[in-house]
């Protein structure tokens, strides 16, 4: 035991002092999570923001003017200019000048100071079908708000007196902030990422450059290599996990009300999953050209589409929501959301947890099998 | 060799040539590479197509009835009519929800409070609570805004019901929008999405296969090998980088193919002008390979390398949520990536027909960021060559 701790502490050591003369592993491994942790906690958003909005207002009384006003008050549209005519957006959608052109007729004030119903025009680039289909909806709350508002006017209080309402209590995340959402994600992305990457690299490098044979020729056992070899990223995937939860706290003001042991239990069984996958993919590729394209295909890319991270899985089509059950960061971010967000405890998250160890069980197993078996 | 004792203007062609073959038959020889080159994007393409919907619709939702009468059931009937919302489960009471909730078994919680139908008849005004989860705000907005609008709806004509029974004679107008869904009439999320990652493919694939292919050789000791030839440096460069600018456009039109008959994506445009701007785009991709492979000594940092330039391009372009969403201060970073720039251009010209004179600054943008960084990254080379 004694000995087997001493050889893997070795490796590990030699590991190490790889890591810490390449400035580049290490700035990716330490510098890289933050990074990537602001630039998808600002700049990835779902929520309909500063939509550009041309308007063409045929009418040009105070009322209209008034619904413009209305459109452009909130953070939702930003008034992009007038335009004279409604055929000219296209145009403005070709030049990317505007996203909507909102059409204000001849006549709005008019019918409605006489209670007539009015139609306004709505045209949306719906080229961003995301954006258009929020847009639609908001415009039509705003429509609604604006038609209580001239009751109003003529001494019909509408809105005050509601005969049947809804009322939205939104739970877990009230402020509805994109970047909660993400935050999570991003660390699951970031870790899969870098583990896998820095693994796969780590290893085919030996390969390629012929070291591995060398480091075969003396006494450490094969289970030791890739024991000591993993090691010092595990080292490094806890201190980025750590890094990313902390300035995720500190930036977006992600809540820490979870149980901190799921949290640490759930990190570890993922990370030493993804150590497993970089292992084998070296083990497989040999190559480092290879070996980084396959990290990015199967777990750069995964990890993002395929886990919740950003895109609903429940959206996509049967084929991929099964592929989707085989990627780890899709329960890792259910640990992570589920404790930080929803306050969730291991009652609620086994499953998944348990999912995530035995992910790690089969890459461990299977990479120091294939590892044995490739110098047999 | 025919590469040498050819004469005259014509010698650095056939040098060129000599060139391209040898670097196209270097990749053609490893199986692997080709098919990360040539399988993996039409995959990905694919994968990332079908994966990526944003449309929400059918979130599950749990309906806690307290009322129990005709008027209630209708309500909720209604409601979940409208398609945004569907009914997976009744729970008895709100705290019951609740813990459905917790667990992750349905995003919306519909509570009709015990008296709605009594409440209506009499004319006292009642409120619909809606419980959300607010983890996915996209989500949690649409739920939200689905029933806070049919429930307004219900409550403006039953407003106007009651106004001209009282009051025959006042009307009371509705604004209705009439919209028009310009481009994108089925709202379909791939035909905004298949162009960004075609673009996103074409930077990783591009950028990834330049800079690693050149540190290999350097790696690998060939470099010197090829120095000993009577090349010139020039000739050497763009031999070696030729090929990659055709796997580009190779992969792109690929993408493009896969686009228009898998997704509906519609070609507006003309497609002079979309190789135009790909081939401008190409510049830049290749340039950052060359400048890569220029300043790293392995192949793990050029690789590493690569990353730190794509990772940041593709988040600042607007790739995946339009770039107008971004906060104040990160909107001009954007200005800096040539990515944004091309697919400003190739969605204008794909989606909205438009033609290179109404995308004059895209244009510019591609060509001056191609023309400096390549230029930058040859200089550097051939620099770290001689």
């Amino acid at each position: 035991m004694w000995l087997f701790l001493t050889r893997v502490g070795a490796m590990a050591g030699k590991e190490t002092l790889h890591i810490r003369r390449d400035p580049l592993t290490l700035w990716l491994g330490l510098a890289l999570p933050l990074f990537l942790l602001i630039l998808f906690g600002f700049g990835i958003s779902f929520d309909l923001d500063h939509i550009p909005l041309a308007v063409v207002d045929q009418d040009n009384t105070t009322e209209s003017r008034e619904l413009r006003q209305l459109f452009t008050a909130g953070s939702e549209f930003v008034f992009a200019g007038a335009l004279d005519n409604p055929d000219d957006a296209l145009d403005a959608f070709a030049k990317s000048q505007a996203h909507a052109v909102l059409t204000i007729p001849e006549g709005y004030a008019a019918a409605l100071s006489r209670g007539e119903n009015v139609e306004v025009g709505l045209i949306l680039d719906a080229a961003d079908a995301n954006s258009a289909q929020q847009a639609l909806a908001r415009a039509d709350a705003f429509a609604q708000l604006a038609s209580a508002q001239a009751a109003q006017r003529r001494g019909l209080d509408i809105a005050g007196s509601m005969p049947v309402s809804a009322r939205t209590w939104t739970r877990y995340n009230p402020a509805g902030r994109s970047a909660l959402f993400l935050v999570p994600g991003v660390t699951a992305y970031v870790m899969a990422l870098v583990s896998v990457l820095l693994t796969a690299l780590a290893v085919s490098k030996e390969w390629e450059q012929g070291s591995m044979e060398q480091l075969f020729a003396t006494p450490v056992r094969r289970a030791e290599i890739v024991v000591g070899k993993l090691l010092p990223y595990l080292g490094m995937g806890i201190i980025q996990v750590l890094l990313v939860l902390v300035a995720g706290t500190w930036i977006f003001g992600l809540p820490t009300n979870g149980n901190g042991l799921v949290v640490a239990l759930g990190s570890l069984l993922f990370m030493v999953g993804m150590l497993g996958q970089g292992l084998l993919i070296s083990i497989v590729a040999r190559n480092q050209m290879v070996a980084s394209l396959t990290a990015v295909m199967t777990a750069m890319l995964p990890s993002m589409l395929l886990s919740g991270f950003m895109f609903p899985v429940e959206n996509m089509p049967l084929p991929l929501r099964t592929l989707s059950n085989m990627v780890p960061a899709r329960y890792y971010i259910q640990v992570l959301r589920g404790t930080l967000l929803k306050d969730n405890g291991f009652a609620e998250l086994a499953v998944p947890l348990m999912l995530l160890a035995a992910f790690a069980t089969l890459m461990m197993v299977v990479s120091t099998v294939m590892f044995k078996r490739k110098l047999a | 060799m025919s590469a040498v004792t050819a004469a005259g203007p014509f010698r650095w062609l056939v040098q060129l040539w000599a060139v391209v073959v040898k670097e196209v038959r270097q990749t053609v020889q490893d199986k692997r590479i080709m098919a990360l080159i040539v399988i993996a994007p039409f995959l990905q393409l694919v994968l990332l197509g079908f994966a990526i919907d944003l449309d929400v619709d059918q979130v599950p939702t749990i309906v806690v009835d307290m009322d129990r009468t005709p008027e209630s059931r209708h309500a909720v009937a209604a409601l979940m009519a409208d398609g945004s919302l569907t009914a997976v489960g009744t729970a008895g009471s709100p705290s019951d929800a609740d813990a459905a909730l917790d667990r992750g078994d349905a995003a919306v919680v519909l509570i009709v409070p015990e008296g709605y139908a009594r409440d209506l008849a009499r004319g006292e005004p009642t409120q619909v609570q809606v419980l959300l989860d607010g983890t996915d705000p996209t989500r949690s907005g649409i739920a939200g805004g689905a029933a806070v609008r049919y429930f307004g709806e219900q409550g403006f004509s039953l407003a106007k019901q009651r106004l001209a029974a009282v009051a025959p004679d006042v009307q009371i107008s509705a604004i209705d929008v009439r919209s028009r869904l310009a481009y994108n009439p089925s709202l379909s999320t791939p035909i905004y999405m298949v162009p960004g990652i075609a673009g996103m493919l074409l930077l990783i694939i591009t950028t990834i296969v330049t800079a690693m292919g050149l540190s290999r050789e350097r790696e690998v000791g060939t470099l010197e090998q090829i120095r000993v030839t009577p090349l010139p440096t020039a000739v050497l460069m763009l031999g070696k980088v030729l090929p990659f600018v055709a796997v580009g456009l190779f992969d792109v039109t690929l993408a493009l193919t896969a686009g228009v008959y898998i997704f509906d994506v519609p070609i507006r445009g003309s497609m002079l002008d979309f190789y135009i701007v790909t081939s401008l785009f190409l510049l830049t991709t290749v340039g950052v390979g060359l400048f890569l492979a220029a300043v790293s000594k392995t192949q793990q940092q050029a690789f590493v390398g690569a990353f730190l330039f794509i990772l940041p391009a593709i988040l600042l372009s607007g790739t995946m949520t339009p770039i107008h969403a971004m906060p104040d201060w990160m909107q001009p970073m954007t200005l800096l990536n040539p990515l944004r720039f091309y697919l400003e251009a190739i969605r204008a010209i794909l989606l909205k027909g438009a033609s290179l004179s109404d995308v004059p600054v895209q244009t510019a943008a591609l060509l001056v960021y191609g023309l400096l960084i390549l230029g930058f990254a040859s200089l550097l080379f051939r620099k770290r060559l001689d």
